[in-house]
């Protein structure tokens, strides 16, 4: 036979029992051409456009699932910040937008749609001004929508304005939405360096430099790499590695077949895999688990960010051998509330944010889906924003921060999403004043990695 | 599909003759645009079945029992399917077949013949995935 009979029965484990699939199809579209003085007109140009690409998007995807017996979990949008065509703005209509944007996904059939985002790392426009103050809104006045902000990147620096604002958007939001457990803030992500081909929702955009409409791949596959490091067994480090990276290697390459397939019928270009491990709240699905079942007692131990260096290492080296269109975030994400061992963790009081934050500097992408007290003040808020985005500006990487100060809620309590977005405990947050610090103000220099020319 | 200039002049010249002398400007533009259009999907046509075979894997495993390799051929000969390999293991009370199909030769497409093999597995109580080759090629084969 052509295919060796366990190299078929691979392929059906990793797909039907380790949760192997395809996480996300995010084609992005560019909306450049669609401004216009006329608020109504712009609103129409949106319309327009996204359905003309996306109208058979999901239709599509179903089918390539079928063909391959892959599933793929979401197929999404992103497209061009919006404040970047729409930068003669003001705040109500940016609203408007978004309300367009939310009806359109909704008609598409696909749950997010992103890229109502800035990009301020060094400065900000009236226009984007006026999107960052319209996002508590925007957010909480519509459902799919999802919105970034890059507040600081390896060759600008940290916009700390930019910073505090954010800080304040983001109590904001969770206050407008106080009613389902703060949900706008798992729809908006603040970034150090943030790429822009990635098609992880909430934190994608359709990049200025990216083409008119492209189709990018992020795939999942922490199961498939859980079992295979189980059942590697007490080998040494090399050696896990070569598992690890095996492993890698064929869903990556799934990945970019299934990838180029959707494109293909689509009939746009195809732009990049993300080569990222992206838990989910299924049982086994997660990042947490295998890093347990490396050797660690539980995440949060002494070596769990060797242990994460490693995991995250090995799974960009097999996918850069797997694919030459890797691009995106490609590492391992570590969101609390979408991964069962990390909620447990947390619950267990063996994970802290100090230790997620360390986590954060050798793994995409940042302090992801953390519940904190409603009560956290401001300053506290940008203090977190600022020490991640520091990680990301001076390892030149990116980070980002998506945090839920869950209103009315204390250590302890939950904030419960259900679906993909999952539940995550409230975590304690240092009590110790950052005002002084944060409300200097203006930019922190650039580093001097940022020279290298 | 990029056409040179050289390639769109003589598709014109070709329309004006066909046309004859009668033919007006706008004729004949939109009967070369058309022409192009064809020729774009002719090119894609081309290229799809150059990157796919019409082959699909079929995995089946459950509890073994007679009459399973029957069931699922049989179901197959019925779509016109060309099975181009099989093989099979048993272990202990459990069954696993594999199977190389071509249904390039059935005038099913693949989603019929998957809903088809659905009815089989539904009656046999067994597990039966049908997916495009080109998914093995690509995990497995450098």
């Amino acid at each position: 036979m052509q295919y060796e009979f366990e190299e078929i029965l691979e392929t059906i484990r990793m797909t039907e029992i380790e949760h192997f699939d395809i996480r996300t199809v995010t084609m992005g579209i560019s909306l450049r051409d669609c401004y216009d003085r006329n608020i109504e007109v712009t609103k129409q140009k949106i319309y327009d456009k996204i359905i003309r690409f996306a109208k058979n998007h999901v239709k599509n995807a179903k089918e390539i699932e079928s063909q391959f017996g892959i599933s793929i979990a979401n197929k999404r949008i992103s497209l061009t910040p919006i404040s970047i065509p729409f930068d003669s703005y003001h705040s109500e209509e940016f609203i408007e937008i978004a309300k367009i944007l939310d009806k359109v996904a909704e008609e598409i059939g696909i749950d997010y749609i992103a890229g109502y985002s800035a990009l301020v790392q060094k400065g900000m426009t009236n226009g984007e001004k006026e999107l960052i103050k319209s996002i508590p809104y925007a957010l909480s006045q519509t459902k799919r929508v999802c919105s970034s902000v890059n507040v600081a990147s390896t060759k600008a620096g940290i916009n700390m304005d930019a910073v505090i604002m954010m800080s304040e958007i983001i109590k904001l939001t969770a206050e407008l939405t106080k009613d389902k457990d703060s949900i706008g803030c798992a729809k908006l992500v603040v970034f150090a360096n943030a790429v822009e081909d990635n098609p992880f929702v909430a934190g994608a955009f359709h990049g200025v430099s990216e083409p008119e409409v492209v189709i990018n791949v992020g795939i999942s596959g922490p199961g498939v790499v859980l079992d295979a490091v189980r059942e590697a067994g007490r080998v040494d480090f090399q050696t896990l590695s070569e598992v690890i990276k095996k492993t890698v290697f064929k869903i990556t390459r799934a990945g970019e077949l299934i990838g180029r397939k959707v494109a293909e019928k689509n009939g746009v270009p195809f732009g990049i895999v993300d080569i990222s491990l992206a838990p989910t709240p299924a049982e086994g699905d997660s990042i947490a688990d295998i890093l347990k079942a490396m050797g660690l007692e539980d995440v949060g131990a002494p070596g769990t960010t060797a242990a994460l260096a490693m995991l995250n290492d090995a799974v960009k080296k097999a996918g850069l051998m797997a694919s030459s269109s890797v691009g995106g975030l490609s590492g391992a994400f570590i969101p609390v509330s979408e991964d069962m061992g990390m909620i447990r963790a947390v619950q267990a009081k063996n994970l802290s944010i100090e230790k997620l934050e360390a986590m954060t500097s050798v793994c995409s992408v940042g302090l992801d889906m953390i519940a904190i007290p409603g009560d956290t003040p401001n300053e506290t808020i940008a203090g977190i924003i600022a020490d991640e985005a520091a990680i990301g500006v001076i390892n030149d990487k990116t980070t980002a921060v998506r945090i839920i100060p869950a209103f009315g809620k204390k250590e302890g309590d939950f904030v419960d999403y259900g679906g993909l977005l999952g539940k995550a405990p409230v975590m304690g947050v240092r009590t110790l004043s950052s005002e002084k610090f944060i409300n200097r103000g203006g930019r922190i220099p650039a580093p001097v990695r940022s020279l290298t020319n | 599909m990029k056409l040179t200039e050289e390639e769109i002049r003589k598709i014109t010249f070709e329309t004006v003759n066909e046309l004859g002398r009668d033919a007006t400007p706008s004729e004949i533009k939109e009967a070369v645009r058309k022409k192009i259009e064809s020729m774009a999907n002719y090119d894609l046509k081309l290229k799809q079945g150059e990157v796919t075979s019409g082959r699909v894997i079929l995995t089946s495993f459950g509890l073994n029992k007679p009459g399973i390799v029957a069931a699922v051929t049989k179901a197959l000969a019925e779509s016109n399917c060309d099975i181009q390999d099989l093989s099979q293991r048993i272990m202990g009370d459990f069954f696993t077949m594999i199977m190389i199909i071509d249904i390039s030769t059935s005038n099913k497409d693949l989603k019929e013949i998957q809903n088809e093999m659905a009815k089989v597995a539904d009656e046999l109580k067994i597990k039966i995935y049908l997916q495009h080759e080109d998914v093995f090629r690509y995990m497995h084969r450098i």
